[in-house]
């Protein structure tokens, strides 16, 4: 048999059949094979070699001279002693985390209350819509234009942000957002304000679509807005809220662009992030070896993040009876 | 346990030319302890009824009230009265006992009071075996009883249910029928009961309340439905197979009264009382009913003369389709009745079974 499809039972409908000879349109076993492999090939082109071939680098001493002369040696696991023995490197994990709690979650959470108090208190639909696209605004700037646009807010001694706390009486002096210890604060706000609307969005459909019955099942019962709000609202947009944890904390692995336009990790290191120092080993001064040794420590480090995230989904979806 | 009152209740929804004025002008009272179905039509405005009795819906005009309290301003939650939804509308995320257990959660019962009561309720329910599950594991008319119990709980003073059967299939339908009676015997609730299903209103409640086109037609029991509907929509949308209708000539002598069906020549008797009200008021015409069930093939001494058209066999009977000049209409046979088509038939019924409507107004006139 060399063709797939031979069936030409009349429960095929009318658009799978050959107008022309009214038989059923034959399809041949190479067109199945074509539409399924090459996507794959595609996806192991750009994300299972490289992969493979950065692996194979991180146990090697590759610069960039060696990678196009092909000459490199096994070293073992130097390149990842190297990384993670490193004060950089330690010190750009407190950062990450500095920036996971502040940054991402910090953003979800504020991203949950601005959906949900958009959802409760704001009734016409009009004003909703308008409200939502300001929030999404900042979303759709390129990274650049926010890092530039930040910089210049945050500028120490004539930025707006500082006039504006200024005017207000909030401080005193001029709050220097770039200097070692601040810089990190600095990104984090310029990340907040950028990509707030996404868990806000991602959380807000999820609101909408609650079934409204189970609400007026609960004015009934003669519970309480607050009530339901963490009896009921809450707990039924767990995997939402989780969904929107796991796309801001996939996003926080690879987050170079605001970094490296707003303070270029610095001053003195002091604003890195892992992805960023390995941007830098790389890309900028040729350590390809180490930097490859970087990127498989942030895989690593993500890929049991995520997979915590994805069990406590399938934990929430199996207490519910979902999965 | 309350008695609820609706005066001049109005519902108007939207406003300018999409404006729908959903229930007119209606009135209903309902007693202490009282078991009211509400029946009508998809669209006639009884959910919005029942919605504004719960407090979901505000009132455009008019007052509700319990017990002489008018509470037509009041939040759900202020009002005391249970639902139990159409869709079920159980919490997704809680076990069939927190589901259960919520209103009382929510008025600060405290857990173990909280625990003999679900069990109480369980009990009742026979759901029992199923208090750990979620709602998403359990078959319609299990989260059929789960809403129902949640409603239960907290004794309220009215008790109210949204085409809650709609959604299962007959033979659980016919056991939920009979489970409701039995709790409204044993809980001597007041209880209010929506539903498009003419069967299950009139199997459950002491008295049905028939809406149509948002205003209330007649409210009444059984037999008065049936019997002595107040107008030509009550005639027709309560019983199956529906009531036959003849536009008909008032024909009066000195010795009596009858009516003459148009395009045929078929001649109704009414009984004595209604030719007297016809006499009274003197309309040329009329519309007459009388239903399928109460013409027969018998030899009683007031007849309809017709020949068959078609005889269905429908299982404990037979149904006929006759005709008579360009007039159809239907009878009912015993189921082993042979009569073949064109055969004439005599279909003999009680003058007491004839309804007669003002062709104006549609009102029943006796």
């Amino acid at each position: 048999m060399n063709q797939t499809v031979r069936d030409s039972s009349p429960s095929q409908p009318a658009w799978f059949r050959n107008k022309r000879t009214a038989r059923p349109l034959i399809v041949a076993r190479w067109v199945p094979v074509a539409l399924v492999g090459l996507p794959v090939a595609v996806l192991l082109a750009i994300v299972i070699y490289p992969t493979i071939w950065m692996f194979y680098h991180s146990l090697r001493d590759t610069n960039i001279q060696g990678l196009f002369m092909g000459s490199h040696e096994y070293i073992g696991f130097q390149n990842y002693a190297t990384v993670i023995g490193s004060d950089r490197f330690q010190q750009s994990l407190i950062h990450l985390v500095q920036y996971l709690t502040f940054g991402a979650c910090l953003q979800v959470l504020i991203g949950t209350v601005l959906a949900l108090t958009l959802y409760e208190f704001v009734k016409s639909n009009a004003l909703r819509t308008a409200i939502l696209i300001i929030l999404v605004l900042p979303m759709m700037l390129p990274p650049s234009i926010v890092g530039v646009l930040w910089r210049f807010l945050l500028t120490p001694s004539n930025g707006a942000v500082n006039q504006a706390l200024l005017n207000i009486g909030l401080i005193k002096n001029h709050i220097e957002w770039f200097n070692a210890g601040v810089s990190l604060w600095s990104i984090i706000i310029a990340d907040i304000w950028n990509w707030v609307a996404l868990p806000l969005l991602i959380v807000y459909s999820g609101r909408v679509s609650l079934p409204p019955a189970v609400y007026e099942a609960a004015r009934v019962d003669g519970a309480g807005q607050w009530k339901v709000m963490r009896r009921i609202t809450l707990p039924m947009l767990k995997e939402v809220i989780a969904i929107a944890f796991i796309l801001r904390f996939t996003d926080a692995f690879k987050f170079v662009d605001l970094v490296y336009i707003m303070t270029s990790g610095g001053p003195a290191q002091s604003s890195e992030l892992p992805t960023y120092i390995a941007f830098q080993r790389g890309i900028r001064e040729f350590a390809i070896g180490e930097a490859a040794a970087y990127a498989i420590v942030i895989f690593a480090i993500s890929a049991v993040i995520i997979t915590l995230f994805l069990k406590y989904m399938k934990r929430v979806m199996k207490a519910q009876g979902l999965a | 346990m309350s008695q609820v009152s609706l005066r001049e209740v109005n519902k108007i929804y939207g406003e300018g030319a999409g404006r729908v004025h959903a229930v007119q002008d209606l009135n209903l009272e309902i007693g202490d302890g009282e078991f009211v179905a509400l029946l009508g039509p998809s669209g006639c405005g009884k959910t919005s009824t029942l919605r504004m009795i719960v407090g979901l819906e505000t009132i455009t005009s008019g007052d509700i009230f319990f017990d002489g309290r008018n509470i037509s301003r009041l939040e759900p939650q202020d009002r005391n009265v249970a639902m139990a939804f159409e869709t079920y509308a159980l919490y997704p995320n809680f076990t069939v006992e927190e589901n259960l257990a919520f209103p009382l959660e929510v008025r600060g019962v405290v857990e173990a009071t909280r625990r003999s009561k679900v069990r109480e309720i369980a009990e009742i329910l026979r759901i029992s075996d199923i208090l750990g599950s979620h709602p998403s594991e359990l078959s319609g008319g299990q989260q059929q009883r789960v809403s129902l119990g949640r409603a239960l709980i907290r004794e309220p003073s009215v008790f109210i249910l949204d085409e809650v059967m709609s959604h299962l299939d007959a033979h659980l339908k016919f056991r939920m029928l009979f489970d409701l009676k039995r709790l409204h015997r044993e809980l001597k609730r007041t209880m209010v009961y929506v539903t498009h299903d003419q069967v299950e209103a009139l199997a459950l409640a002491d008295r049905v309340a028939v809406m149509s086109n948002a205003r209330m037609q007649q409210v009444g029991d059984r037999n008065t439905l049936y019997n002595r509907p107040a107008n030509v929509f009550v005639a027709d949308f309560i019983g199956e197979p529906p009531t036959n209708f003849f536009r008909a000539r008032v024909v009066a002598d000195d010795s009596r009264l009858t009516l003459a069906v148009e395009d045929s020549d078929l001649v109704l008797v009414p009984d004595e009382g209604t030719a007297a009200a016809l006499k009274r008021s003197e309309p040329k015409s009329v519309i007459a009913g009388i239903r399928p069930q109460n013409l027969n093939l018998s030899d009683k001494p007031v007849a309809l003369n017709a020949r068959v058209a078609i005889n269905e066999y429908l299982g404990e009977r037979s149904m006929l389709t006759v005709y008579n000049g360009s007039i159809r209409f239907r009878a009912l046979a015993p189921p082993e009745t042979r009569i073949s088509r064109g055969e004439a038939v005599r279909l003999g019924y009680d003058p007491a079974n004839v309804m007669v409507f003002d062709p104006e107004t549609e009102l029943l006139i006796s």
